[in-house]
């Protein structure tokens, strides 16, 4: 275990975090911040944009970067596939679908059901379907891989699905669904930031109930299992907390591609080892330092324009996977 | 002390093989497990651990009834060497036995002073050290096999099952290893059964022999075995003889 990366990636991570609420539109210097938040000036504009704005988004990316990575990485345990990740089970395509019906099917029937809450409720109902179709299955398909592909399958459903709503819906309604499918780390208040803390809280108490089977795992399951260790309970708490992490994600904040694949390959390449106790610590910090990376290029800093951060993820994440690909470099569960 | 009972194996409705006796295998007995391929030798082994794959007949380990017991006391009475390898790339050596302690160690996975002795006790054992911190992904077959069996007995457990500990060995590490097993199985009072090709190392070094031929197991001493004329009938081919533990081509 090389203790330089975690400092590393700590300061990278707070220097980001300080940078995303400097950086905007606007430059805020880092002592208007600290003036802020011990409320020196509560009327000025400059209060308003980081207790209201900024610093909201720039804590969504925090744990959107950690929750994406952590979701990633257990996925990539759980499937005994380097190339799993959050969206693998098609948890994320549920919530796609789920919002595609609530945005798209609501105009089609002439209802109006749009709201910010019922975007984020719409979501998680997609997400939660989704992942009990797939535990259902789980029943009768033993084997990860044909969970991966039916994860897949899932995907491609409801890609269809969505594609026949937005044939049929006007371009205001598709419009609206194509801005949350391009993801988005703003506009949350901080009641959403508090139930996002609290499934993180619950995920992270899942994850110390799990973290001596989750390296067992590493053995393979014949061998977890003559070691003592109860599979089954095993993988239900691992997709319970990936499903709830992918999925509360993707509600507040759309889908966002690349970081939980692409998160849990670099950490390793950084320290080429499997340990879920040092790992997760890594891929925690590396998580959300490159998504506040990410999002500080979407706001594209100085100018009057942002571009969705989905968008930044995907122009990163892509070469880097093929990257990887290409050099043979440790792309291995 | 381990007996199997009424034993009969198989998947769903398709029985491979049953006992007709009780099958007991004492401490300190080296037993190989003798058979051709598709006769049940790794459905035996695996049989232990895997219920579906025991179509009735029940396992008691120092007179406990083996399902009787939690996953984890059941882990601390029977290790396993398998032929299926999907470890993680990254795992390293001395990983690997740490992990191999889990029936011993706490909630949260961490090593006490005596779980690191045994591990070094056993690399030492197995002359391991020098691989301790390579990954799993960068060792030879013999070397990787030397790993899987030392991991068997970091776990600690009165019976260890291997199934082809030796397979895709050269023969003179086949025959240092499983002597090696022999002395080790003698001086720390294990049952060790093992699934084997290798006849002739078998038949010099079993205290037992489990035959597996026509569907039927059945349990001989050495000698019984070597003077039968069971590994004809189990291996018939004119270009063999098989005389009192010797075997020879005709050709």
């Amino acid at each position: 275990m090389n203790k330089k990366w975690y400092v590393l990636f700590g300061v990278a991570v707070l220097l980001l975090f300080l940078a995303d609420i400097c950086l905007g539109t606007i430059f805020i210097h880092p002592a208007e911040i600290f003036k802020s938040i011990t409320g020196a000036h509560p009327e000025s504009t400059e209060h308003f944009i980081i207790t209201q704005l900024r610093l909201p988004r720039a804590v969504m990316a925090l744990l959107t970067g950690s929750g994406l990575a952590v979701a990633g990485l257990l996925m990539q345990t759980l499937f005994r596939n380097p190339l799993a990740g959050p969206f693998v089970l098609g948890i994320s395509s549920g919530s796609g679908l789920g919002v595609a019906l609530l945005v798209l099917g609501g105009s089609v029937l002439g209802w109006s059901l749009l709201s910010g809450l019922n975007v984020v409720i719409a979501s998680i109902l997609g997400s939660i379907a989704v992942f009990l179709l797939i535990t259902l299955l789980s029943l009768r398909i033993k084997d990860t891989m044909g969970l991966l592909i039916v994860g897949l399958m899932m995907g491609s459903l409801s890609g269809a699905v969505v594609g026949i709503l937005s044939y049929f819906s006007s371009s205001e309604e598709l419009q609206r669904y194509v801005f949350w499918s391009l993801g988005s780390l703003g506009n949350l208040s901080w009641t959403d930031l508090m139930w996002m803390t609290i499934v993180f809280g619950i995920c992270a108490a899942l994850l110390v109930y799990v973290i001596k089977p989750l390296n067992i795992l590493l053995l393979g399951e014949s061998y977890a299992k003559s070691l003592g260790i109860d599979i089954k309970k095993t993988k239900w708490i691992l997709i319970i907390i990936s499903s709830l992490l992918a999925g509360s994600i993707t509600a507040f904040a759309g889908p966002i591609a690349f970081i939980g694949l692409a998160v849990p390959h670099l950490a390793r390449l950084l320290q080429p080892q499997m340990n879920h106790k040092t790992l997760i610590p890594l891929v925690i910090l590396l998580g959300a330092a490159l998504l506040l990376l990410c999002d500080l290029i979407a706001q594209l800093p100085f100018s009057s324009y942002s571009i969705p951060i989905n968008a930044v993820t995907s122009l990163f994440g892509a070469p880097l996977v093929i990257w990887l690909i290409y050099k043979k470099l440790n792309l291995h569960f | 002390m381990m007996r199997l009972e009424k034993y009969k194996i198989g998947y769903g409705h398709c029985e491979v093989a049953r006992c007709e006796e009780d099958l007991a295998f004492a401490k300190a007995e080296f037993i190989s497990i003798i058979g051709k391929n598709g006769a049940g030798k790794s459905t035996l082994l695996k049989s232990i651990n895997d219920r579906s794959l025991r179509l009735d007949g029940t396992i008691s380990v120092d007179g406990v009834n083996y399902e009787s017991l939690s996953a984890v006391e059941k882990a601390k009475k029977i290790a396993v060497v398998l032929t299926e390898k999907s470890f993680s790339h990254f795992l390293k050596v001395r990983e690997l036995l740490e992990l191999s302690r889990a029936p011993y160690t706490s909630f949260y996975g961490k090593l006490r002073d005596e779980d690191q002795a045994i591990i070094e006790q056993v690399l030492a054992d197995f002359e391991l050290v020098g691989l301790a911190e390579r990954n799993l992904s960068t060792l030879s077959d013999g070397q990787l096999q030397r790993v899987l069996i030392a991991r068997s007995l970091v776990q600690d457990t009165p019976c260890i099952l291997m199934d082809e500990p030796t397979s895709h060995l050269d023969i003179n590490y086949k025959a240092d290893l499983l002597l090696h097993l022999k002395e080790y199985c003698k001086s720390h009072d294990k049952t060790i059964i093992y699934a084997t090709h290798e006849l002739q190392i078998a038949q010099a070094l079993s205290d037992k022999v489990v035959s597996i031929y026509n569907g039927q197991i059945e349990l001989h001493s050495r000698e019984e075995f070597n003077t039968s004329q069971k590994l004809k009938e189990m291996f018939p081919s004119r270009n063999i003889s098989f005389n009192n533990g010797t075997i020879s081509f005709n050709f």
